[in-house]
């Protein structure tokens, strides 16, 4: 009883088996909060802040309602991190790496309770990854070659990935405009060149991808509302007087008429300024601050298109995609890179004027305007073009494809089965589990579509004991289809970071022997 | 099945199981939720429809009949609920008119829906079905449409004077429907013969009269006096007019400054200067030959000073001032004039003419008129008068909705019957198609159609009829081919609903089916709340 307490008040200690039980418990309890939204007949979930104005999201995306999700357990937070780093690596298959992870701790639990040592698992787990990952590398195709096939490819995958979500009815509308827009990409995974502008009103049908660039702003009045061959300076500058930023400067004049002075002379250095803006030879300029009125008429007279209080991410963009630079001073007209289109025009969509960019230097640009029922459907409606967007920008560059709906977990499930046969030791208990929670994802996808899983997964097996099997469950029908026919493909990227990260999260909450909770701090009272 | 599982006692977390119980309930509550709020505006959909008297957490109060604004101030929580009231301005928003109509129609395939679910039918399966439905839906109403030309006034007044008959300004209506047509047909740009910018349609509203007095300007109207207080005229025929952004005051810098008078002879000086500097300012105005001033609104310093009134009054100038920052645009486009920031800049070219500018004494108020503009811009202005503040809104309202309306006509020229004629014989063609259709799609199918009917059923029952009388005769009408016969509310019968001149845009109809559907499918997706952060 010497060392009765080493950690301060509240601080707790869980050790051994109940440190364990308690990481398992928590990454599952996450898993089985996502598994319902997995595959082409997932179900959406209700975001519900419970802060100010209790904003509403629905979603399909699993990495939207795990970073959204008030989380205690360590072990669980775990999961929402990999499913965060897969949404920044590759871009779908979020929910899938949190559901592998979670079926494989369930497993893993099975094996502990059998007194197999979990150094013993995670080297079985090891085993079976890596040789998963070799099952999928010998069954890649990759069409990179061909452009005709390589495009349909990527066609096949967007139709996949969108399927799964609310723009599952117009996948193959969505899948050309987000093919057509990775296209233009080059190869570059530049996703910033891709600009999604939400407007409500009509229906996801009426969306489109257009060449160029919309800003939602709007022109200044008496300006010139079409402009061919622009000449963009994109500026983020004050354009009132300029003001000394001491506080309490002030003028002590002794007559009316030099007030007036003084007001001629803050005129005149708008003027100046903006005369020095003019000089850059532009005939259209873009502020990120606002423009006021006399400034605006200058312009005018000038016969320049000035457009003011853009935002931030519009500007950047902008500039960006019209290949200037961000200005703020306007001394040295020739160190300015001024941006070029070869057409600004103002256009309208739904109920709302915008001005539209067209020919921008930066060919790869383009900007999906998105249109729907309601902001939940649009915000859905992003959410999910970003999803597909990722995946193919990821698969311009490695052109790897896999069939899907299945297809790879039951290839790979097969290929760890045979190792664990040929495995001796322990080690063959933590393989073969490996296996069978590979299978799960099959699985979860017939159950969430309400079909018979274990009749469908058995045939399915059966399928693939045949060499050279395209077998995967076709959701739409409810029973065993041929993947090539229906044209369903993965890329291969998403689903290696799936296997690896799913993998490596599992091992890493297998190794928790101990979790120390900190004593909480006092002031956060968070009820 | 589910039962079984669900009340078998979680021995263990490792056990598979599957709990279909909370998904269920959730998508349960969901769904009496969203009934709810349908059920709340249910009757004031049609001409006999009852109006919503809402009062405001600020203690304003609001009597409308439009589903958009009653939706709108209610303060829904729930979330499910919530989706229903942005159905509503979605709708708002594509077509203007319809949204009770919309908000109705989700509700019911709702209740449809919920029969599906309790009879094990998987949710994306009804989802899927109800998505092909409303595409064939809009191909039958497509088909049952009657194309109109823009130069068929007789037509467009039909269209907006239906829509205005479900509002308290019903009685109005011969008036206000072509109204609505003329103010939205002159502001169409032969440029672009599909597009409507309603902000080119003014509306300003002024309390007194009736909503008879109401009228289309050809000009642009303020709902401002004139300052007249140096006695300055208020009333001037071949104005020319100046919009302007800077203020006839003393100067003021924007860095802060202070005029030190030492003695009284200075005093005297700062005086006389003043006085010059706005006689030298108002002599370039005048220069100019221009005898109107809209005086744009500042926040840093008074548009005009008492003696700068008197000076422009001596010089015959009439004055406006607070014209707000934004509506500077749609004034510089009617008066097809330039805005002026600074005097320096005030050159003839930037003016704009009118044949006369009047000040002129409505009820308790003054409004400003100018009329008979020189090379007009493609705008209109509507004068909107009520007796009283609700009505003014409500009039303001139903206007809306009726220039919505023509503005539907205009983007997509087909009309459609009223009086739940388009609704039965959807749910009648739809009914047969059902029968096509194999599996659970067509029992889906089947549902979607049924859903249909309450639109019928809503409008009789609204009106006092015997709503499954009609709704059966309804029926047996379109049976036998006439598919335009509708409810005709007015005598209480079923008539050739074309020949009453009911009749609606297209697009309204449209957009309402493919809008409920949308929004139902998104509710029926969902099967868990989560709450968040």
């Amino acid at each position: 009883m010497a060392i009765d307490r080493i950690f301060k008040d509240e601080a707790s200690e869980e050790k051994g088996e109940r440190a364990r039980m308690a990481s398992f418990v928590g990454a599952m309890a996450i898993a089985d909060l996502v598994k319902t939204t997995l595959g082409p007949k997932g179900m959406d979930k209700i975001l519900q802040s419970t802060g100010r104005g209790h904003s509403v999201t629905v979603t399909n995306d699993g990495a939207t309602i795990l970073k959204s999700l008030h989380i205690d357990n360590p072990a669980a937070k775990v999961l929402v991190d990999i499913s965060k780093v897969q949404d920044d690596e590759v871009g779908d298959g979020t929910t899938s790496v949190v559901v592998l992870a979670g079926e494989l701790l369930r497993e893993a639990e099975k094996l502990v309770a059998a007194k197999i040592h979990p150094m013993t698992i995670i080297s079985g787990f090891r085993m079976a990854a890596e040789c998963a990952r070799d099952a999928l590398l010998r069954k890649v195709v990759d069409n990179k070659a061909d452009a005709e096939k390589f495009r349909s490819d990527l066609m096949k995958i967007a139709m996949t990935t969108l399927s799964s979500k609310i723009l599952s009815q117009d996948k193959e509308h969505f899948a050309q405009l987000t093919v057509d827009a990775v296209m233009r990409l080059k190869g570059s995974t530049n996703l910033e060149a891709i600009q999604i502008i939400k407007k409500p009103g009509g229906s996801l049908k009426d969306s489109f991808l257009d060449e160029g660039f919309i800003l939602d702003k709007k022109i200044g009045i008496g300006q010139p509302k079409r402009i061919e061959d622009a000449k963009i300076l994109v500026a983020n500058t004050a354009m009132d007087t300029d003001k000394v930023k001491i506080y309490g400067a002030r003028v002590r004049v002794d007559s009316m008429s030099k007030v007036a002075e003084i007001e001629g002379a803050e005129k005149d250095k708008m003027r100046e300024k903006v005369q020095k803006i003019i000089a850059h030879g532009i005939n259209c300029f873009i502020n990120r601050q606002l423009i006021y009125n006399f400034p605006e008429e200058l312009f005018a007279d000038a016969g320049i298109l000035a457009i003011e209080h853009a935002d931030f991410d519009g500007i950047e963009r902008l500039a960006l995609v019209t290949g200037g630079e961000i200005a703020s001073t306007f001394d040295n007209p020739e160190s300015v890179k001024i941006g070029r289109c070869k057409l600004i025009e103002e256009i309208m969509i739904g109920e709302d004027k915008l001005i539209h960019f067209s020919g921008v230097e930066m060919g790869q640009a383009c900007t999906i305007v998105l249109r729907g029922a309601s902001h939940h459907v649009l915000d859905e409606a992003e959410r999910s073009l970003h999803d597909a967007l990722c995946v193919l920008s990821q698969t311009v560059n490695d052109s790897r494809v896999l069939l899907g709906g299945g297809w790879p977990e039951m290839v790979m499930a097969k290929e760890v089965d045979e190792l664990a046969r040929k495995t001796p030791g322990k080690k063959s208990h933590a393989i073969e589990a490996f296996s069978r929670a590979l299978l799960t994802i099959p699985t979860i996808i017939a159950d969430n579509a309400g079909l018979d899983s274990a009749e469908l997964i058995s045939q399915l097996r059966a399928e693939h004991h045949k060499e050279g099997c395209t077998a995967g469950i076709d959701v739409i029908s409810g029973s065993v289809g041929d993947m090539t026919e229906l044209g369903i493909s993965e890329s291969f990227k998403v689903k290696q970071a799936v296997l690896l990260s799913a993998t490596e999260a599992a091992e890493m909450i297998l190794r928790v022997d101990e979790i120390i909770t900190c004593a909480p701090r006092r002031r956060e009272d968070r009820m | 099945m589910a039962a079984t599982v669900a009340s078998q006692p979680r021995s263990s977390k490792t056990e598979s199981y599957i709990d279909n119980k909370r998904k269920e309930d959730i998508r349960h509550a969901n769904i009496v939720a969203a009934r709810a709020v349908a059920d709340a505006v249910r009757t004031s959909l049609g001409p006999k429809g009852m109006d919503k008297m809402i009062s405001t957490a600020s203690g304003e109060i609001i009597i409308t009949n439009d589903g958009a604004t009653i939706l709108n101030k209610m303060e829904v929580l729930q979330p499910a609920a919530k989706m229903l009231v942005e159905l509503s301005k979605a709708q708002d928003s594509a077509a203007g008119d319809g949204t009770t109509t919309v908000v109705v129609i989700a509700g019911a395939l709702l209740k449809q829906c919920l029969l599906l679910l309790s009879h094990g039918i998987h949710p994306t399966v009804i989802s899927d079905s109800l998505h092909k439905a409303s595409v064939k839906a809009v191909d039958v109403l497509t088909a049952m449409s009657v194309p109109v030309e823009l130069s068929d006034r007789d037509s467009l007044n039909k269209s907006a004077s239906t829509s205005l008959n479900s509002k308290v300004v019903s009685q109005y209506s011969t008036l206000l429907a072509p109204l609505a047509v003329d103010a939205v047909l002159s502001v169409v740009d032969p440029a672009k013969p599909n597009m409507v910018d309603l902000r080119d349609v003014k509306i300003v509203k002024k309390l007194g009269g009736t909503v008879d007095d109401t009228e289309l300007v050809k000009g642009l109207v303020f709902d401002k006096k004139v300052r007249h207080a140096a006695g300055g005229p208020t009333r001037v025929e071949n104005s020319k007019i100046a919009v302007i952004q800077f203020q006839i005051s003393p100067p003021k810098t924007d860095i802060e400054q202070s005029i030190l008078v030492n003695d009284y002879t200075q005093m005297d000086r700062i005086l006389k200067e003043e006085r010059n500097y706005i006689l030298g300012m108002i002599k370039k105005i005048k220069a100019t030959g221009c005898n109107v001033l809209l005086i744009q609104k500042s926040i840093l310093r008074d548009a005009v000073t008492d003696l700068s009134l008197h000076y422009l009054a001596k010089a015959k100038i009439l004055v406006i001032k607070d014209v707000e920052r934004d509506e500077i645009e749609f004034i510089t486009k009617t008066l097809n004039c330039l805005p002026i920031a600074n005097i320096e800049h005030f050159r003839a070219e930037k003016l704009g003419y009118a044949d006369l500018v009047e000040e002129v004494s409505l009820g308790d108020g003054k409004i400003v008129k100018i009329t008979g503009i020189k090379d007009m811009g493609r705008t209109t202005t509507v004068l909107v008068r009520g007796s009283n503040q609700l009505v003014l809104d409500e009039a303001e309202r139903s206007l809306h909705d009726a220039l919505c309306v023509v503005r539907c006509l205009v983007g997509k020229r087909f009309l459609i019957a009223g009086g739940g004629a388009p609704e039965i014989e959807l749910s009648r063609q739809l009914g047969a198609w059902a029968k096509v259709l194999h599996g659970m799609e067509g029992y889906c199918v089947r549902s979607f159609a049924e859903a249909l009917e309450v639109i019928p059923y809503t409008l009789s029952e609204n009106a006092g009829l015997n709503p499954i009388t009609i709704v059966t005769e309804l029926r047996n009408r379109h049976a036998q081919g006439e598919i335009n016969s509708g409810i005709n509310v007015r005598k209480g019968q079923i008539t050739n609903i074309l020949e009453e001149n009911v009749v609606q845009p297209l697009l309204v109809s449209t957009s309402a089916i493919t809008l409920a559907t949308e929004c139902v499918r998104m509710i029926l997706k969902i099967d868990d709340i989560v709450t968040v952060r």
